[in-house]
């Protein structure tokens, strides 16, 4: 899960009370926009994107207003805003007024994990407020941590001074820097990262960092965001139905992980292995239904579980069931074969019969009683099938799936169907 | 232990590490690849009865020579882990097995995600002679391996994964951790000349597999993982690689995400394998967590990286092999081989020992189920490698299909209704369909699951019509006797079905085994290919008494068996079966009629049976449905309407030879041959009346009588019986209630003088019949109401509770049947008669809207008018006419038993239909 924008951003930030703007949700009233703009002198009016979606001010979604009317004239132009960044397109849901902060200085703060370092490590630069990647390297320091002792003020320190940053930023910064591994660390992420900070000085003169932007990307794996009492729909913004459903049988030992590739897509494929799944969701490309990968000994309860959520969400505009995996080292072939075909005889007793071509390329434990059983069920429900051996190139056995599909998308389905006595 | 490092940016981070090899600024233990996985590493294994160790644990122990000292498992200390190496003692922490005297370097984490930090902190506080902890365990949350990795490095400890399935070593015979190469190692891992570097587990043994097509083996296999942590990564195993004398060469799989291999320098040949272009569309991750790329480090990144290092411009194909001596980048894992020899070639090395196998697709099993496959589909099956080609030899030796058994309770693999349509199916093909077919085709199609040819037809219809004579049989006796006690149609036919009981048949079942035997290795698919040598078989039966015994009759025995070889021939009919059992009674003897019954039904079973779509025993029970099928119809003639030459005046010979067991069937109700449209009539009838699904109580009989003989022993379920089992489940209510709509319109054409009722000029005004009626019935209706009589008479065949609410009303099935006989340009007069009255009974306003014709009323309207001109002569009785109706259905609801019988029969469990007590109900 991914979070951009300051609507969840600023709730975030309070939990480890760092200074944030101030911010309003769509549903403000004039009144109060009104006395935002009164109290801050304007306010930026941002588009409202669930996921990782960055890079809004460059394209021109980030409004200014400085009277009531132009807020809400941009709330119109925004409310509903197409956003394509990447490979992502991302639909607005909504706008945030946030006040206008003046500032000294803006600064870009981000905390991951570095591959590299092999640690966690804070990236800095007190010419923040720009793309970070714009900037030349010697106005950016990266710099590695404890993570047993976490983001001590040290680091922060050392780090400006690395930068020659203003002696007057260094103080507040650290001050308040070091509380973002409490929210880093303590609630699950892989990613937080703040710009602009834009330092502002109050009428004492004292500077205080505030946060003006926020994005995050949380660990899957780690339930401790959960802590944070984001709403659900927040989490499932770009996951399916069928993605929905398989998750519920999530476990630590993975075994049903799935990404919707092509809702119209017309092979879908049971790939077991992450190496499997790279190299089919390669090959396939918009072909595929879905990627997935059930690798990791499933027991046989689960992937009959699996398989029959797939089949249901997936089979009526299938023209290849491809079961597709390496030489398994670990997981027992026969029992996963034997789950994916009862599911699809229950399937077809269920539902009746569907077009299919079934194309099969594995290795591993049991392998030639998985294949036998499967075939005995394809033969039994009179579908078409081609099974290779793991010493097969699994490119080539992708080929094959490629081919039938072809064959079945011209004409080979309805052969297939009458064959079956569909009407 | 502790070494000081120089303050710069790193100040905070690596303030404090082991001190390891100098070449890293954190800790790395490993100098050598030939360090990795050794014969005298020592490992305790944490987690060791958990469900993945329990399988992978002995395999590797075994391979290892028994180098797994111990293992954890909390609560679970004194128990033992059996290998065949040995039995490893598990205790229920590593604190215990230390005390225990266990002395081991290497911990292999099984521990679930939530665990593993904490027990990689234990495994390491405890043991100062750890130097490895492999991490097999998926999921592992950031967070941790953060905490793990700085704490690990603290020690001066190594860690490999998470999410990973450890090293091997194939000169050395030692895998640690997880399953690389599967429960058979040493197929994959061979010892060569090359180490592999893999983030995906699965692909570090198809790579090893993939590399042997070229003549390479491997020194170290090492499975990486790809979590965002990878500990233990590609600049470790490269310096390992280049201080490993034996390794030549390293093949690298790398996915996107991450910079690990953003500053490799290599001084040995590398090919390496980058993929997932693709998956930069991906938002999330899905299958490894670490192979989601951010900026900079997606496929085409690290294709480029890779490029950089072997200063080659492009990815390596067979098309286009580029490649330099320093290496070759793929995106495919197929192309690894060919470009790691390539390079090879280019520093003048050779491969490790001749090429073991090719990447050609082999397919190893293939059915296009007799589709017109295009070339590039009709993949030729090839014989697998050994030991797979052995089993799938021994594969091959089971014929027919076993069905996986489960509780058949409602449930059945025959038949199913379309909650939607009220439309059921038998075998994939909806009744509407089944009821343009003949009595004989559906009969068969029941038991094989798909239709006869003409040839086939023709077999069954000599199989069915030669045992339909009952003369003189005790069967008959019994029949005639229930019938003179007054007994109902179903009751008679359990009666004559009780006798046909397995001792009956056990010569057409052990003939049909025997003919399984013979022939079911013989390549034989199409049992009606008409040069097919079975002079094999015939040797195999003349030196086999027991055969002999089982298919030849001496020169007496077999007059029956005798005629119904002369009707096969009078009908033209190909058979290897039969053309086989004429081999062996030409020079022989005889033949039994049983033998040629189960000739017949073996060829007729025999394609789908190759296709494994029956079970044996679906075969060798086959002639004993079809000795029912006959007694059912040869019993519903009393007596005197057979004698021992003929059947309803027919002979016998006529009725094997020319006749269809449609026609037989309405000889035995109606006593005449139909003409062609009685013929089509009766047809669609039975067709309609086939199934309704399991959940009818006539299929309920069948199951359950099925399920108490005990279908897992499906030799001991009794076949007549499971049909007494459905007959019993019909009655007047089920199968009786045609005759309700027959005795409706008999009354209201009693009077009419009507006197053919497929004409359509019959001068009737039958709308204004109908609405004297509906009239006459709306004032019954409000009378019977008025005195509160709720039980009132309602009109039998109108209305249905699915197809009702619209302003116009219709039963599909109705107006397919009705559309059938249109298009044949027959006129039913009762039809017509429904028609109309559902329109009268909505405006005389006795409906809210225009009622459906029902399903039901299809099948009263057909008999009526078969059965009308003989009624309204006297020559038959109403009695006679309810029976008929009854019969007819017994004899189409025959067919969809069949189907039940011999499903619960290949599924079943043992008395699966019961209901569970908690599950009953008292009513008091």
């Amino acid at each position: 899960m991914q979070i951009t924008g300051m609507k969840w951003g600023a709730k975030l930030l309070k939990y480890v009370d760092f200074p944030t703007a101030e911010v309003l949700g769509a549903e403000a009233q004039p009144e109060e926009i009104q006395a935002l703009i009164d109290k801050y002198g304007g306010v930026l009016v941002k588009p409202v994107f669930k996921g990782g979606i960055g890079k809004k001010g460059k394209a021109g979604l980030v409004g200014k207003a400085t009277d009531v009317r132009t807020a809400l004239k941009e709330k119109e132009r925004l409310y509903f805003v197409e956003h394509r960044h990447g490979n992502s397109v991302a639909k607005s849901e909504g706008v945030t007024y946030e006040s206008f902060i003046k500032a000294d200085y803006e600064v870009y703060v981000s905390l991951t994990d570095s591959t590299t370092f092999r640690a966690p490590t804070l990236t800095i630069t007190h010419h923040g407020g720009v793309d970070i990647e714009e900037l030349p390297p010697e106005k950016i320091v990266t710099v590695p941590f404890d993570p047993l002792t976490g983001l001590k003020g040290f680091v922060i320190s050392n780090a400006l001074q690395k930068l020659g940053a203003p002696n007057e930023i260094v103080s507040p910064l650290v001050q308040n820097l070091t509380k973002l591994w409490d929210l880093f660390h303590n609630y699950g992420m892989t990613t937080l990262e703040l710009n602009p900070i834009r330092v502002t000085r109050d009428a004492n003169g004292r500077l205080t960092p505030i946060a003006c932007d926020f994005k995050c990307a949380f660990d899957g794996d780690d339930r401790n965001s959960k802590r944070l009492f984001l709403p659900e729909d927040l989490e499932n913004t770009d996951l399916s139905d069928y993605e929905l459903e398989v998750n519920q049988l999530r476990t630590y030992q993975g075994q049903s992980d799935v990404f919707v590739i092509n809702p119209a897509g017309s092979v879908t494929a049971m790939t077991f292995g992450g190496g499997a799944n790279a190299l089919v969701t390669e090959l396939l490309g918009d072909r595929a239904t879905i990627s997935s990968d059930f690798g990791g000994n499933p027991p046989y309860a689960k992937m009959k579980e699996i398989s029959r959520i797939t089949y249901k969400h997936w089979l009526p505009q299938t023209n290849v069931l491809f079961i597709i995996g390496g030489k398994a080292n670990n997981t027992d072939i026969y029992e996963t074969f034997r789950a994916m075909g009862d599911a699809l005889r229950e399937y077809f007793a269920e539902k009746g019969p569907t077009p299919l071509y079934v194309v099969v390329g594995r290795g591993g434990p049991n392998l030639i009683r998985g294949m036998g059983y499967l075939r005995d069920i394809m033969d039994s429900l009179g579908i078409p099938y081609a099974m290779f051996g793991f010493d097969s190139a699994m490119s080539e056995v992708i080929n094959h799936a490629m081919a039938a599909d072809e064959w079945m998308a011209n004409g080979g389905r309805q052969m297939v169907a009458q064959k079956l006595g569909i009407r | 232990m502790v070494r000081q490092v120089d303050l710069g940016l790193n100040e905070g981070y690596n303030f404090m590490h082991a001190r390891g090899e100098d070449e890293f600024p954190y800790y790395v233990g490993v100098r050598s690849l030939a360090d990795l996985a050794t014969k005298q590493d020592r490992v305790c294994v944490l987690n060791i009865l958990g469900g993945e160790s329990s399988t992978v644990t002995p395999v590797s122990h075994v391979y290892s020579g028994g180098n797994i000292v111990c293992g954890t498992m909390p609560g679970r200390s004194g128990a033992v882990m059996k290998t065949a190496a040995g039995d490893i003692p598990v205790y229920n922490n590593v604190l215990e097995a230390l005390k225990a005297g266990h002395k081991f370097n290497v911990a292999v984490v099984y521990v679930p995600p939530s665990g593993v930090k904490d027990a990689v902190i234990e495994a390491v506080r405890v043991n100062p002679d750890l130097r490895k902890v492999i991490i097999l365990t998926e999921k592992v949350k950031v967070k941790h391996a953060r905490i793990i990795r700085q704490y690990c490095q603290w020690r001066g400890v190594d860690v490999f994964g998470a999410n990973c399935l450890g090293v091997a070593d194939a000169h050395n015979h030692v895998r640690l951790g997880g399953a690389l190469g599967g429960s058979a190692p040493e197929e994959s891992l061979v010892p060569g000349s090359v180490a592999i570097f893999s983030n995906s587990g699965n692909f570090t043994t198809t790579i090893a597999t993939y590399l042997l097509t070229a003549g390479w083996g491997s020194t170290v296999s090492l499975s990486s993982g790809k979590d965002v942590y990878i500990h233990f990564a590609a600049p470790e195993f490269t310096y390992a690689m280049h201080n490993d004398s034996r390794t030549k060469a390293a093949v690298m799989y790398i996915e996107p995400g991450g910079y690990y291999e953003h500053g490799l320098n290599f001084k040995k040949p590398v090919v390496a394998c980058v993929v997932g272009r693709w998956k930069a569309r991906l938002t999330r991750a899905c299958g490894h967590a670490g192979a989601i790329a951010g900026s900079g480090d997606d496929a085409l990144a690290k294709e480029k990286w890779f490029q950089e290092k072997f200063e080659v411009k492009g990815i390596f194909t067979p098309d286009a092999p580029i490649c330099s001596a320093k290496g070759a980048v793929v995106t495919n894992i197929a192309h690894i081989p060919m470009a790691l020899t390539a390079v090879m070639m280019m520093n003048g090395i050779k491969p490790d020992f001749a090429p073991r196998g090719n990447l050609s697709p082999k397919c190893w099993f293939h059915n296009g189920q007799g589709l017109a496959l295009p070339a590039e589909l009709a993949a030729p099956v090839v014989e697998a490698m050994e030991p797979y080609s052995q089993q799938i030899a021994d594969l091959a030796k089971q014929v027919g299909t076993t069905f996986p058994r489960q509780s058949m309770k409602d449930c059945s693999g025959a038949s199913r209704m379309d909650g939607k349509t009220q439309v059921s199916q038998l075998h994939g093909v909806s009744v509407l369909d089944s009821s343009t077919r003949t009595f004989e085709e559906n009969l068969v199609q029941s038991l094989i699951r798909e239709y006869a040819n003409a040839n086939g037809v023709a077999m069954a219809n000599v199989a069915l019509n030669a045992f339909v004579n009952q003369s003189g049989t005790v069967l008959l006796a019994a029949a005639d006797a229930a019938r003179e006690a007054g007994s109902s149609p179903n009751a008679v036919l359990g009666a004559a079905v009780a006798l046909v009981g397995p001792k009956e048949v056990d010569g057409a079942r052990e003939a049909v085994q025997a003919l399984i035997d013979l022939f079911g290795l013989s390549g034989l698919r199409d049992p009606a290919q008409a040069d097919f040598d079975f002079s094999e078989q015939i040797k195999q039966v003349q030196s086999t008494p027991a055969l002999q015994e089982i298919l030849v009759a001496d020169k007496k025995g077999g007059k029956r068996g005798r005629n119904m070889l002369t009707a096969l021939e009078q009908r033209g009919v190909k058979s290897v079966f039969i053309d086989f059992l004429k081999g062996l009674t030409d020079r022989q003897g005889s033949v039994r009629d049983s033998v040629v019954l189960a000739a017949i039904t073996t060829h007729l079973a025999w394609s789908p049976f190759m296709n494994r779509r029956l079970s044996v025993n679906t075969l060798v029970v086959m002639p004993w449905h079809f000795r029912v099928f006959s007694a059912m119809v040869g019993a519903t003639v009393p007596m005197d309407g057979q004698d021992k030459k003929s059947f309803r005046g027919v002979d016998n010979g006529d009725l094997m030879g020319s006749w269809s067991f449609t026609e037989t069937a309405f000889a035995a109700l109606f006593g005449r041959k139909p003409s062609e449209e009685e013929l089509f009539s009766f047809s669609v009838l039975m067709g309609l009346l086939i199934t309704n699904g399991p959940g009818t109580i006539s299929a309920q009989g069948a199951k359950g009588a099925v399920s108490a003989d005990g279908p897992e022993a499906p030799g001991r379920v009794q076949v007549n019986k499971a049909y007494m089992g459905f007959l019993t489940h019909t009655g007047f209510a089920h199968g009786g209630n045609g005759f309700e709509a027959i005795a409706f319109l008999m009354e209201r054409f009693q009077e009419s003088g009507l006197n053919d009722p497929g004409d359509p000029d019959h001068g009737l005004d039958l709308e204004a019949m109908a609405m004297q009626y509906a009239k006459e019935y709306k004032g019954y209706k409000s009378k019977a109401k008025s005195s509160g009589e709720l039980e009132y008479l309602k009109i039998p065949c109108v209305n249905h509770p699915v197809f009702k609410g619209k302003d116009v009303n219709f039963d599909p099935r109705e107006v397919f049947v009705d559309e059938l006989f249109k298009k044949r340009g027959s006129y039913n007069i009762f039809q017509d008669f429904y028609h109309k009255l559902v329109h009268a009974l909505f405006k005389a306003g006795v409906s809210s809207n225009v009622y459906c014709v029902n399903v039901d009323a299809v099948i009263a309207v057909i008999l009526l008018k078969m059965l009308w001109r003989p009624y309204s002569c006297g020559e038959v009785s109403g009695d006679a006419l309810e029976r008929a109706a009854f019969t007819t259905f017994l004899f189409g609801r025959m067919i969809g038993s069949a189907a039940e019988i011999d499903d619960h029969t290949n599924r079943g469990r043992n008395m699966d239909t019961r209901t569970a007590a908690s599950l009953c109900s008292h009513a008091g």
